[in-house]
């Protein structure tokens, strides 16, 4: 790796820490410092990014989002939120001391002890998924708050939606 | 402060005001919404006093009226109908009852003697029985239709809460089973405009005296009374994540009970006092362990393995068996289980859902949660028969808990864009709604019996 590859990839590396730090305290607020670190590039990097750094964005970009949903009753993971538990992966993966909580969260329907081990089967779920992609099993916490914290307190379908999720903590 | 009862399904709404004074205040009212067409009619006479302050602190006969009425099982004739105002029973003219088709009547006397101390006589009278009775030809006085009469005594303080003692007396008279007017129900409330929107409280059984026995930031779930009714166990997320607390409900004195990595959940328990079933998923899924309380032993229950739920553990009356919800066959049903273990057998088979079992204090039943075509109703299945009967027709009704005398269950369901709690009687018949002034109530659970 040469001398200027070197500060690339360390550029990258506290950007990406930076970006940590902001996104951990500001849910889903990323792209102002991707943007920033795009700018950061431009200058580093004559020839353009290179098929590393695009795969970063990407991943960056996509790991931006923290929550995946569920189906009613169902703890299985949805095909489509592949690519945002493949780039979280990517990023714990090469990020061994940072530690992620998964919170499994169910709709009110059913019994609230129930759905308090439902949550936790969602959670173990995403769990799964991250240590299949390579993320070692001490990087992840689960913890489950059933149907006792819900994104939407409304009584409804559209409420129900939003409640069936797991999210991805990295201030745990 | 304002008890409102009425009555849809009879299209009559009778409005009164309950005289409180001081601290007593309810924070739920209940509304009666179905099957008062079943209650036999009643009255109950104002009790008569004699004292030094003005009035007692209390009124005792509207009490008494309106737990009875509350039963489902009775239905206490307006004061303003009232065809005379006896207050001992040889003053009483059963003619004039039996004209307005009452079938039982009660009267009774406060008096006070020393400041804050009351004693209280009252009678139940049987209308249909005569006062005279012919024996070898002659007429002859007798007392057979004096059902009860009985002199008790109670303070200021305590003074409410003998009022309901009263009307247990005057139940179980009627109905021959024991009265569980003289109880409590503890339940969680949410208030998300509190600084601290989790509150655990108890209330005395007609929703008066509500007195808060925690509150938190972070959620409160599954609150259960030990059998002596001193103590709740519950599950509280103060520390982010669900464990088990067992808290004094007179001292204040709180401990750790389960805190182990996974869930802690669905504390219930054993009838003697002496162990606590739980959830714990401490070794990778949700499964059911006993706690002995005395020498802080666990013991594992089952053992399903990987991705199967098994919670909601709940004892059989003589404490030999559990029921417990599991989805080991794809959805959650209810199984049984020794408490020494071994296999679980399967007991309900109706709808796609059923959780959240509890026996009836008779052992002869199982009130739950059903789910049939998507709804969710409380429900009663016969153990012997295996019968399920659905009893409640609210919205996404959960946490059924029975009276200790089984003749009600006390649930949370959604009444107005809001989570309230309800009740329905065990045969379905009577139906009410228990509103709370603010915020959501959740999680009753109705206490033993208080009174020996």
């Amino acid at each position: 790796m040469s001398i200027k590859g070197l500060g690339k990839s360390l550029t990258i590396f506290l950007a990406s820490l930076l970006m940590f730090a902001c996104a951990s305290n500001t849910e889903d607020q990323g792209p102002t410092e991707t943007v920033v670190d795009q700018n950061d590039t431009e200058v580093v990097e004559d020839t353009g990014p290179s098929q590393e750094e695009l795969e970063r964005q990407a991943n960056e970009a996509a790991r931006q989002v923290r929550t995946i949903y569920f189906d009613f009753d169902d703890s299985t993971v949805k095909a489509k939120f592949q690519d945002l538990l493949r780039a979280h992966a990517w990023y714990l993966s090469r990020n061994p001391g940072v530690q992620v909580t998964i919170e499994g969260h169910c709709d009110e329907r059913g019994t609230p002890e129930y759905n308090l081990a439902l949550g936790e089967r969602r959670g173990n779920s995403v769990k799964d998924i991250l240590i299949s992609y390579g993320v070692n099993s001490s990087q992840i916490r689960t913890v489950s708050y059933g149907e006792e914290k819900p994104a939407n307190p409304a009584h409804n379908e559209e409420a129900w939606e939003e409640n069936r999720r797991a999210i991805l903590d990295y201030e745990g | 402060m304002r008890a409102v009862i009425s009555m849809i399904k009879n299209k009559v709404v009778f409005l009164f005001l309950a005289i409180v004074c001081g601290f007593a205040n309810a924070e739920i009212d209940i509304v009666i919404t179905e099957g008062m067409s079943f209650a036999r009619p009643i009255a109950v006479v104002p009790f008569q006093y004699e004292g030094l302050a003005e009035q007692p602190p209390h009124d005792m006969s509207t009490i008494i009226a309106a737990d009875l009425r509350r039963s489902g099982r009775f239905n206490p004739m307006a004061l303003s109908d009232l065809p005379e105002q006896p207050t001992r029973y040889e003053d009483v003219n059963l003619d004039k009852w039996k004209d307005e088709g009452i079938e039982a009547v009660v009267v009774g006397k406060i008096e006070q003697k020393t400041p804050g101390q009351f004693t209280v006589t009252y009678q139940l009278i049987d209308v249909f029985k005569p006062k005279q009775t012919l024996i070898d030809g002659e007429l002859v006085s007798t007392n057979d239709y004096v059902l009860l009469d009985k002199i008790g005594s109670t303070n200021d303080k305590n003074f409410r809460f003998y009022s309901h003692q009263v009307a247990d007396n005057i139940y179980e008279a009627l109905t021959g089973q024991k009265g569980a007017f003289a109880t409590r129900v503890a339940y969680v409330t949410v208030d998300r405009s509190l600084p601290q929107p989790y509150q655990l409280y108890m209330a005395d059984s007609d929703g008066y005296n509500p007195i808060r026995i925690y509150s938190s930031t972070e959620a409160i779930m599954s609150p259960t009374w030990s059998p002596d009714g001193k103590s709740l166990a519950y599950v509280s997320f103060e520390n982010g994540r669900s464990e088990i607390y067992l808290q004094q409900i007179y001292t204040g004195q709180r401990k750790m009970i389960a805190a182990f990595p996974g869930i802690n959940s669905a504390p219930e328990f054993s009838p003697d006092g002496s162990k606590l079933a739980l959830t714990l998923s401490k070794d990778g899924n949700a499964e059911l362990y006993v706690l002995d309380l005395d020498t802080r032993k666990y013991r594992r229950l089952t053992r399903t393995g990987v991705n199967v739920i098994d919670t909601e553990p709940s004892f059989s009356p003589d404490g030999q068996h559990l029921v417990f919800t599991s989805d080991r066959g794809g959805r959650p049903q209810i199984y049984r289980i020794s408490i020494h273990g071994g296999r679980a057998e399967r007991i309900t088979f109706e709808g796609e859902y059923n959780a959240s079992a509890n026996y009836t204090p008779d052992g002869k039943s199982i009130i739950l949660v059903n789910r049939t075509n998507g709804v969710y109703h409380i429900a009663k299945q016969d153990v012997e028969s295996g019968i399920m009967q659905v009893l409640t027709d609210t919205m996404l009704d959960e946490s059924p808990s029975l009276a200790p005398n089984g003749s009600m269950v006390i649930y949370a369901t959604i009444h107005n864009g809001r989570q309230v709690l309800a009740a329905v009687s065990t045969d379905g018949r009577f139906k009410a709604r228990l509103p709370a002034k603010r915020g959501e109530v959740k999680a009753p659970a109705w206490s033993p019996f208080l009174v020996k």
